[in-house]
């Protein structure tokens, strides 16, 4: 079965395009690219697009990837082609691979490790290479969203499907910008029995530049005050959704279902970091 | 005894302990005024630069001897609260041993005979950190060697001082990779198979990497940042797997570096069973910045000159700053204040001050109270009080 490969893009044709090209070109027959625009400008929308988000509050602030990421995906489903993939590889535009068939690895990843759920290429700016060692994948129950490489079986048992509103179909889109997201996730995850994996079989490099030098272009704000708000608003969304004061109070709550899962699962325990 | 009543407490409290460096007089004073006024067990952690044997040329702190920072320790600590700990004793620790370019033998040599005179003068706790080689690069069999000759060196002298002391292994320094958590484990075990094989106390507590690092002022480690660290493991995947090799290891974990973590993380230390924390500079720099309030407060403009010249030229900063950093001069000469505080010319920087506030001001209990405060931040957040 193919992958839906999904880059999300606000108002960078050409770094859009060249992920596109890079994914279709390594990875001919086994994925489908999607490209949703988050706000761009007509006249920067890349030659790939399939979606175009514009409503006026989308072209003013941008979807960022809950709500890029949900759009999309709700998209798929209402276009019935939802159920054609296995897998969906969810990309920021500002994600970089190596020349080879990555959407492959990725694939045969997944079926090796048949309760992962969240299959996370590692960048090469991350700690947590040193960790994974010779097994290239092990469990986590942290990450971050730059990439992932998700099971469709476990977004069946997590999504919310409502026809006249995506913002919660995958992702808590409520949470705008995205901090503290990922935790929820994988929490998610391993709460329904399916893991998150980091894998160095595939690497990826998060192109920060884009948005230190182009945030102008881009329509958003710069680096430093997107943190900011990253921050800011995420510790709201905690705070409001689950009563949690710090990012450690949602830390636990995935380590709670993470330490559950290598008891069901103690084959597993291999993995475990 | 001693370990009996920290167990107890921490039992009781499911707090983290804390680790003060005793940075100046009124740090010191301070700490054993906050630990008697709450009835709290709190270690003093003197480093071998801070409090060293009148006869290996004392240290920077008041020019205090240990045998007078104990008896002044345990003549004010009515209740006995304080736990009175040698921070990172071991070769070449003091820099003496460094610029005289000492031999391992010899280095290790001086480091007994500190330890000797830190057993003799009453301390509880001996951090044994032999991890400094000034020569070489030890492979870990031969740190865990030399931490073998100085645990059983330091316990003879216990057992023959009859006192029962305390014991802590491990660097911050070590790395956050899976060989160097492997290491760190291999390690533990080596020291216990050692103790127990020798009929020695087993170690109370380990250093273990928990994510905090200290640069100018700020905490600048992955535990206290809400963002990833570049090529840092995450505190968050990190901390539960030192934890977990305490525990099976039954060691205690004390953090090192925990200065100028914010309340939320501090708050957190209990909740994760980190059992003790260390805090140092960071004590010495609320201290120096309330004189330096003050001075600027009162337009003492000579004196604040003064100091800032007679601190930033003392280039103790060094340590302390970031590549590329922003410092300004003054900023570097608050990082490092607490080092001079014993010169003869800030004594008289002091003195003159003193004269200009004639007794509008107590300008030692004015800094002593902000050294408390800093304090007590850890105090509250760590759970100690009830």
């Amino acid at each position: 079965m193919k992958t839906a490969s999904i880059i999300l893009n606000r108002n960078l044709p050409e770094v859009t395009e060249k992920l596109y090209e890079t994914i279709v070109k390594n990875n001919p027959n086994n994925t489908d690219v999607f490209v949703i625009e988050s706000g761009s400008d007509e006249e920067k929308l890349s030659k790939c697009t399939t979606w175009w988000a514009n409503s006026p509050e989308t072209m003013k602030n941008g979807l960022r990837f809950p709500r890029g990421f949900n759009y999309a995906l709700s998209k798929l489903f209402e276009e019935k082609k939802f159920r054609e993939y296995s897998s969906y590889f969810l990309v920021s535009n500002d994600s970089e691979f190596a020349e080879n068939p990555f959407i492959a690895t990725l694939q045969e990843e997944l079926e090796e490790h048949p309760r992962v759920g969240i299959l996370i290429p590692c960048s090469k700016s991350w700690g947590e290479k040193r960790i994974i060692g010779e097994r290239r994948t092990r469990y986590f129950c942290y990450g971050e969203f730059i990439s992932w490489f998700v099971r469709r079986e476990f977004m069946e048992a997590i999504i919310n499907y409502d026809p006249s509103d995506s913002k919660e179909f995958f992702f808590d889109g409520n949470n705008f910008r995205g901090y503290g997201c990922a935790e929820e996730m994988i929490a998610k995850g391993y709460a329904n029995d399916w893991a998150t994996a980091i894998t160095t079989k595939v690497m990826m490099r998060e192109n920060e530049e884009h948005l230190m030098t182009k945030a102008d272009l881009i329509k958003t704000e710069s680096i430093n005050e997107n943190m900011k708000k990253y921050i800011r608003e995420g510790r709201e969304w905690m705070k409001k959704k689950y009563g949690f004061n710090y990012r450690w109070s949602m830390q636990v709550y995935a380590r709670i279902f993470y330490d559950k899962f290598f008891d069901m699962y103690p084959i597993y325990k291999d993995f475990r970091v | 005894m001693i370990e009996e009543r920290l167990r107890h407490f921490t039992n009781k409290k499911r707090a983290t302990l804390l680790g003060v460096g005793p940075m100046s007089k009124n740090c010191i004073d301070a700490t054993i005024d906050i630990a008697n006024r709450y009835k709290i067990p709190i270690f003093l952690i003197a480093s071998r630069r801070q409090i060293e044997s009148e006869e290996l040329g004392r240290g920077y702190v008041c020019g205090w001897s240990t045998e007078e920072f104990s008896k002044y320790v345990r003549k004010k600590d009515k209740h006995g609260q304080i736990v009175l700990s040698r921070d990172h004793g071991g070769p070449w620790q003091n820099p003496n041993e460094v610029a005289e370019n000492m031999s391992l033998r010899d280095a290790m040599e001086s480091a007994k005979r500190s330890f000797q005179v830190d057993i003799e003068s009453g301390f509880d706790l001996i951090h044994i950190d032999p991890s400094i080689d000034i020569h070489s690069e030890p492979c870990l069999d031969e740190i865990v060697l030399r931490v073998f000759e100085l645990y059983e060196f330091c316990s003879e002298v216990a057992k023959k001082c009859g006192k029962k002391i305390l014991f802590e292994i491990g660097t911050e320094e070590q790395s956050d990779s899976n060989s160097s958590l492997d290491n760190f484990e291999y390690s533990v075990n080596k020291v216990i198979s050692y103790c127990i094989s020798n009929g020695l106390k087993p170690p109370t507590f380990v250093v273990g990497q928990t994510g905090s690092k200290v640069a100018e002022m700020k905490n600048i480690g992955t535990f206290g940042t809400a963002l990833r660290v570049e090529n840092e493991i995450p505190a968050e995947i990190q901390i539960p797997r030192v934890i977990e090799i305490c525990k099976r290891n039954n060691i205690w974990l004390k953090e090192h570096n925990t200065d100028y973590l914010p309340d939320e993380v501090l708050a957190w230390h209990p909740k994760l069973s980190i059992h003790a924390a260390n805090v140092a500079p960071e004590f010495g720099v609320a201290e120096t910045i309330k004189f330096v309030s003050i001075l600027k407060e009162k337009s003492f403009q000579t004196e604040l000159d003064d100091f800032y010249k007679l601190s930033y030229n003392s280039l103790k900063w060094q340590k302390w700053v970031l590549p590329n950093t922003s410092c300004s001069m003054e900023d570097k000469a608050t990082l490092c204040g607490h080092y001079v505080f014993n010169r003869p010319e800030f004594k008289d920087i002091k003195a003159r001050v003193n004269s200009k506030l004639g007794s509008g001001l107590d300008l030692d209990k004015e800094l002593r109270l902000a050294v408390e405060r800093a304090i007590m931040r850890y105090v509250v957040n760590f759970k100690l009080l009830d």
